[in-house]
């Protein structure tokens, strides 16, 4: 048994150190990398700390660890004088030795194709192939300051593009480049951003999610039925089973990731932002790794109150909570790991760790994160993560332990090669010490810490008084330059001010009897000799840990974390509104002293007159007397609540893109409609080309995450565009290039795109090796119907050519949206049984809304045409109201058929009238609760109700702005404070060293420093 | 003589044949003055194209017989015109069209630019505003810290100058941003601290200090630039001050004491609300930012730029409505529509009619002859069948501009005439 055990160990060994001989001028020296380390406390792992521990350390691997082991005679011994032992961190998301990616600069003209040669991606931003190692460099600044920190593993990647390509793993240590190398393409990286690509492609997030879907189907077929080469590819492919490092730079990013790996059926390291506390309880859901900065928010300036007034109440939120992230997401059980991107120094990098233990993390997982954890993940916890037998000796030493105190390293191992980062006192030398310089009776006095003593030099005086004549005696005291290194002490001063008549005493101590000797020179300039003789040792200081455990901390962040977000997720309520007057927008017509009941979430019963019913437990009873209720506003063409680009204009057909993928739970707008009344909304991709991105359908559910505005089993719908905006009119002069630049092209873009999607869709179905491709799957969907068009439009040719197009293909349009010109061909448009969804009164913007009439819409109503008023605009959303008032006033429409215009028949254009745009038992709770007649001027919303949930609550909004005044107030307050503590007080410490340093202002300048 | 009694339908094309000297009597009418006033049952008396008689006729009997023409309005609500401050309206035809636009000249300080020269009277735009109820505009040039002059017009006209109610009425000073950034409504970003604003600032100082110094001076060859500010000190012309952020209203109102501005307007003043008790004891008029905009910060209450004008009311601060923005052109035709919001944040209806009519007229300095339906004022009025400042209710019966009848039709109007005709509706 023992025997096997050895036998493994040394073939373990051997196979970590065996290596080719290399060629060396002259004697090789050998590497001072076997020792033994005693007298230390030994972090082995997360779980096992031992103190007056031993590590045996043979040719930089651990040849053993514990408290008493038998030591070997043939290696030399390094006393570690009870300093801690804590394994090398591990970082694994830095760009360390690598040049900064650089772009070819700034060209007007838009750039279509890849410029780049050899059978790469034919997009730029995708470039798996990357690999760093060749490009590595030794940077010793950037690594002495990650030493510092206590890492002694990095991997480097370029952070540049959607597939950036592999990191290498590296030592961080003083060997050269090539030696610290220690795995090539050790981890794929990916992120969102395009990077330093001057392709047009993709010019929004939602691009790169269906530029990476793309690549990643692309590469699963290129591995099966590629014939031309693509080295792009091929990375691609393997790296899928390499750890895949995710970067994301919000919260909700986040879940975008988490959908991609659902698809492909893959595990992310995702890189968060900080702001992982937001997405509240749902990481149950989420099984991936993740890796968190350390880098919390600074404190705003506030001193300037209009300027502090600016500053969002999300961002004042997130400076508060931030350093509780890592505690939450321990408490929450995610793993995760730790990187120092963004962080300056390593004191900001404890401080910070510091933060987040007394904000619930604990010093186990902490140390987890930093260590065994990233190992794990990154499949090198064989070699490196803890401080076991036959690992690599990579460890750093501290003064004493960094998890509880302000500590430093001593010593940084790497393979066992020792790296001496500040040489600590043999002995504490602290204590009161009786000076003889030259005959002369001195005191000296040396405080501070036992790792960094500061002396004063006292010499006891008589002075005469000028005024009375009395004789005084003191001291006049001085700072003195200590340094104290082995046995050597040197002690520099001067007793009058004047650098020029300097004391420099040089000597050895003698600590068995506390005795100083030694020679120097005196201000003349004149060899002396000096002794000193302590008197009085230090006084024994425990040191105190820097931090401790906050219990009145509450991580409470608010649903969305900013302004008028709720405090808990809302859930839906058993609502009854009474003696309403009801616009049902159903064949009973406007219902007065009606009765609506609410509950899971939808329409339970609607009552007229003065119908007995009773009232559910638990229920809100609103007396709605006086007041109206309708079916809540469904907005056609909205672009709120949108992430990063409404836009792919890349390219003239984006079919490929979902605004789906890009839904934000965090936009102000969406509590601004809601208090307009808007309930639902078609969230559209803009109108940059011809065929543009995917829409979502989604509910404005404020306080929710992203993927719960969705709509469930939403029809699906694109988002299509005609006229000056797809052919460029007036994008400047530089935007010639890009096909279609005239309506004729328009045309010959449709009819290219469908006929090029039938065929493809009939070479799939015979021969399963055609690719995917997600556009063509796009419109397949959109010519065979069951994807539906909403298409911005303007001009009555253009109306006419789309649906000749959707007609010789067999389809139809469903919704002309915007249509400003839709009276001219209602007729057409009647018998091509095509929507229409416009604006109310808009008109004079460009060439090619100057026929654009206001009647519109009443008359398109009056040829029998479904007809949405739509906002397109952030503030008229909240306002469709009045919107829709207006086709009262421009054409004499009824107001029961007005109304309609903002809640049914959207409804109807968006196919959910089965679920919505009414007040009828069995639809969706989908209720606004106005004042009075919502066409009015005078209308204001009560309450807004979305799937049951109060979401828009007059009497609760004024309470909140008085409640979000408090919590500003209170989080200034509380940075006013770090203000005066942090930011102005740093420079100070600054300047007190320094002043240390002269020894004569020292007194003067704390005095003054301690006004902050 | 025997009086033509017309009723409200048809009445453009009898009123064809009438000159401008005739006696015009209309009666009927619910009489919104403008100056806070209402009759339910009023009549107004027209010479020309002055207002002779203002009455309540419930307690005013007259004969009928000294009038040439009585029009009965059958209780439609008669307004003074409305009036649309502080915009291109008149200066821009199809805003994306560079062609189409004359409202920005190049360079920093131009005060001697006038809009009022490319005022367009036959704007199709301008057709489209007045059907709705405004008669008045101030024309405003736009761009770098002083945009120009801008001239107070009538929005039917000849041409400029027998369109203009007041020429250059006032220099547009465009206050440097204390803050900047900000993003869109699509992408917010929170704003940050303009680094440059005491620099800019700076420059605006200097180029009032020559100003004035330069208006002292006597018989020196004309700098243009100066000649048109010489006005603004001596009270001759108004100086509006475009500005918004809180920072900027302090600095303001120190600009305005530092240089003994007789007429100072500040235009925008999102944060008036911050300081209203400085502002009324400056008695600093104030044209407030278009009502229907979002508020500047996630955290500001939802209504906030709705409820400003109670609030102003509320602080004895003088203010009007205005439409400075996106498509502020076109977007001049919904001027009501921002009272009716006002009226619907709490001011009352009559208060609300006279922030879009008496108070402009006065903040411009032309209340003498127009802002309000009183007697020896310009017959400039505008009749819907129900309350304008209700999109429901909005439509035009009749429109007098300077005593002489508008069309209530327009291009738009006749569009879709041409349409309903073709579809047979």
């Amino acid at each position: 048994m023992r025997i096997l055990q050895s036998l493994a160990i040394c073939f373990f060994a051997f196979s970590l150190q065996a290596q080719l001989p290399v060629p060396t001028n002259g004697t090789p020296l050998k590497p001072q990398d076997s020792f033994v380390l005693t007298d230390v406390t030994i972090r082995i792992s997360p779980e096992k700390t031992i103190e007056n521990g031993t590590i045996i350390v043979r040719d930089g691997i651990i040849q053993d660890v514990g408290k008493t082991i038998i030591l070997p005679n043939d290696l030399p011994i390094i006393s570690g004088n009870g300093r801690v032992v804590i394994p090398s961190f591990i970082e694994i998301n830095s760009s360390i030795g690598l040049p900064e990616v650089k772009g070819k600069g700034w060209d007007p003209s838009p750039q279509m194709d890849t410029k780049k040669n050899g059978p790469y991606y034919w997009n730029e931003s995708i470039h798996p192939e990357i690999d760093p190692t060749d490009l590595y460099s030794v940077d010793g600044q950037a690594i002495d300051e990650l030493q510092k920190m206590g890492f002694g593993l990095a991997v480097t990647h370029q952070a540049d593009g959607v597939a950036q390509g592999t990191g290498t793993l590296v030592t961080l240590g003083k060997q050269n480049a090539r030696d610290q190398i220690v795995t090539p393409k050790i981890a794929g990286f990916y992120s969102f951003r395009k990077g330093v690509s001057q392709q047009t492609y993709p010019s929004s997030q939602m691009g790169s999610i269906a530029l990476i879907r793309q690549a990643f189907y692309d590469a699963e077929w290129h591995a099966s039925y590629g014939k031309e080469p693509n080295y792009s590819l091929d990375a691609l492919w393997q790296q899928r089973l390499k750890p895949s490092v995710f970067a994301t730079s919000d919260a909700f990013e986040i879940l975008r990731v988490d959908q991609i790996a659902r698809e492909f059926g893959r595990q992310f390291i995702i890189v968060g932002s900080g702001h992982e506390y937001e997405l509240g309880n749902i990481w149950d859901t989420l099984k991936h790794t993740l890796v968190i900065s350390l880098t919390f928010p600074e404190a705003y300036e506030v001193k300037d109150p209009y300027v502090a007034r600016q500053i969002p109440l999300a961002d004042l939120k997130h400076w508060e909570l931030a350093p509780g992230n890592p505690g939450y997401l321990f408490q929450q059980k995610v793993p995760f790991l730790i990187t120092t991107t963004g962080l300056k120094n390593a004191a900001d990098f404890w401080k910070n760790i510091h933060k987040a233990l007394a904000l619930g993390w604990s010093v186990e997982d902490a140390l987890r994160a930093l260590t065994i954890a990233p190992a794990t993940q990154l499949g090198v916890d064989k070699q490196f993560g803890t401080i076991e037998k036959n690992k690599w000796a990579c460890f750093t030493l501290y003064d004493s332990d960094p998890f509880l105190y302000d500590a430093k390293v001593t010593d940084v191992f790497v393979k066992g090669l020792r790296e001496t980062k500040i040489t600590l006192p043999e002995a504490d030398i602290r204590g009161i010490y009786s000076l003889n310089i030259d005959g002369v009776k001195h005191i000296l006095t040396i405080a501070g810490s036992c790792q960094r003593p500061e002396a004063k030099i006292g010499l006891p005086r008589t002075v005469k008084d000028e005024k009375s004549l009395t004789e005084k005696r003191d001291t006049l005291t001085v700072d003195a330059y200590l340094n104290y290194t082995e046995n050597d002490v040197v002690l520099q001063f001067s007793m009058n001010n004047k650098a020029i008549e300097n004391y420099s005493l040089k000597g050895i101590l003698n600590t068995r009897v506390w005795i100083m000797e030694g020679q120097g020179t005196n201000a003349a300039g004149k060899w002396i000799k000096w002794s000193a003789i302590r008197n009085k040792g230090p006084e024994s200081t425990k040191a105190e840990p820097v931090w401790t455990a906050k219990t009145d901390f509450r991580m409470n962040p608010s649903y969305p974390n900013m302004a008028f977000g709720f405090d808990a997720r809302p859930k839906e309520e058993t609502i009854i509104f009474e003696n309403a007057t009801v616009w049902t927008n159903e064949a009973e017509g406007i219902l007065t002293n009606a009765t609506v009941v609410v509950k899971n979430g939808k329409i339970q019963a609607v009552y007229s007159g003065s119908s007995s019913y009773t009232v559910p437990a638990g229920a809100r009873v609103v007396n709605a007397q006086g007041k109206h209720l309708t079916a809540g506003i469904i907005d056609e063409h909205s672009h709120i609540a949108i992430s990063k680009g409404v836009n792919e204009g890349g390219q003239a057909i984006s079919a490929e893109v979902r605004i789906g993928d890009v839904v934000t739970a965090d936009d102000i707008n969406v509590y601004r409609q809601l208090s307009g009344g808007v309930t639902a909304a078609q969230l559209l991709h803009g109108s940059a080309n011809p065929i543009g991105g995917q829409s979502a359908l989604i509910k404005l559910k404020w306080g929710h995450l992203p993927q719960d505005y969705l709509i469930k089993d939403a029809p699906k719908f694109v988002k299509f565009a005609l006229g000056e905006n797809v052919k460029q009119a007036n994008w400047g002069d530089f935007n010639t290039v890009r096909f279609p630049q005239t309506r004729m092209g328009v045309e010959q873009v449709y009819v290219d795109a469908f006929a090029r999607a039938l065929a493809y869709h009939d070479a799939r179905v015979k021969d399963q090796t055609i690719p995917r491709d997600l556009e063509l799957d796009a419109l397949y969907e959109i010519v065979t119907g069951v994807r539906k068009i909403s298409c911005h439009s303007y001009i009555q040719s253009e109306i006419n050519m789309l649906m000749h197009v959707a007609d010789s293909f067999g389809f139809k349009v469903n919704t002309f949206t915007h249509i400003l010109e839709g009276y001219k061909v209602a007729d057409k448009m009647k018998e091509h049984g095509v929507g229409a969804s416009t604006f109310s009164d808009w008109w004079a913007y460009k060439f090619e809304v100057k026929d654009a009439v206001p009647f519109n819409a009443s008359l398109m109503h009056q040829m029998g045409i479904v007809v949405a008023i739509n906002s397109d605009d952030g503030e008229m959303g909240r306002r469709l109201n009045q919107e829709a008032a207006k086709v009262i006033k421009y054409g004499g429409v009824t107001e029961e058929e007005a109304w309609k215009m903002v809640t049914l028949n959207p409804a109807k254009l968006l196919h959910l009238d089965d679920r919505m745009g009414s007040v009828k038992a069995g639809k969706d709770a989908d209720l606004v609760l106005w004042t009075t007649n919502p066409l009015s001027i005078d209308a204001k919303v009560l309450y807004t109700v979305v799937d049951g949930e109060v979401l828009f609550d007059r009497d609760a909004d004024l309470k909140k702005q008085q409640e979000m005044e408090v919590e500003r107030a209170r989080i200034i307050a509380l940075m006013v404070e770090a203000n005066k503590n942090g930011e102005p007080s740093k420079p100070f410490v600054r300047k007190k060293r320094g002043a240390y340093h002269c020894s004569t202002l020292g007194e003067e300048l704390s005095t003054g420093s301690n006004e902050h | 003589m025997r009086a033509f009694i017309i009723f409200i339908v048809g009445i453009l094309f009898q009123l064809a044949a009438f000159s401008q000297e005739k006696r015009i009597l209309i009666e009927n009418a619910t009489v919104h003055v403008g100056n806070g006033q209402v009759f339910e049952k009023g009549l107004v008396g027209i010479v020309g194209n002055k207002i002779t008689l203002v009455r309540n006729a419930l307690a005013y009997t007259y004969k009928r017989d000294d009038w040439d023409t009585i029009i009965n309005l059958d209780g439609h609500h008669l307004y003074p015109g409305f009036v649309a401050p502080n915009t291109t309206l008149g200066l821009t035809e199809i805003e994306s069209v560079r062609a189409s636009n004359d409202f920005r000249e190049v360079g920093p300080l131009n005060p001697h630019v006038r809009a009022l020269i490319a005022y367009n009277c036959e704007s199709d735009i301008l057709s489209t505003v007045r059907t709705n109820g405004v008669l008045l505009t101030q024309t405003t040039p736009r761009g770098g810290y002083i945009s120009g002059s801008s001239s107070v017009m009538l929005t039917d006209c000849w041409n400029w100058e027998d369109g203009a109610v007041r020429q250059d009425d006032g220099i547009h000073v465009n206050w440097p941003e204390s803050l900047q950034g900000g993003g869109w409504w699509a992408e917010p970003a929170p704003k940050k601290r303009n680094e440059k604003y005491e620099e800019e600032k700076q420059q605006l100082y200097a180029f009032f200090d020559q100003a004035r110094a330069y208006q002292r001076k006597e018989g020196e060859s004309e700098d243009v630039r100066f000649a048109a500010m010489k006005a603004c000190f001596n009270g001759n012309k108004r100086v509006y001050l475009h500005a918004n952020e809180v920072q900027q209203l302090l600095d303001i109102l120190d600009f305005v004491a530092r240089f003994e501005l007789p007429f100072p307007v500040i235009v925008g003043g999102y944060d008036s609300y911050m300081i209203k008790e400085k502002l009324a004891e400056k008695k600093i008029p104030i044209m407030l930012p278009r009502l229907h905009s979002l508020p500047e910060n996630d955290g500001d209450a939802i209504d906030l730029v709705y409820r400003l004008p109670f609030i102003l009311q509320n602080a004895g601060i003088k203010f009007c409505l205005q439409n400075e923005g996106d498509m502020e052109a076109m977007n001049a035709r919904n001027l009501p529509f921002l009272a009716g919001t006002a009226k619907a944040y709490g001011l009352n209806e009559e208060d609300a009619v006279r922030c879009i009519t008496l108070s402009a007229c006065e903040i411009m300095g032309v209340e003498k002859n127009f802002g309000s339906i009183e007697e020896g004022k310009n017959a400039t009025l505008y009749v819907s069948t129900g309350n304008a400042l209700d999109m429901r209710t909005n439509q035009a019966s009749l429109i007098l501009v300077n005593g002489n009848f508008v069309s209530t039709a327009n291009f738009q109007t006749d569009l879709y005439l041409k349409y309903k005709k073709k579809y047979g509706l």
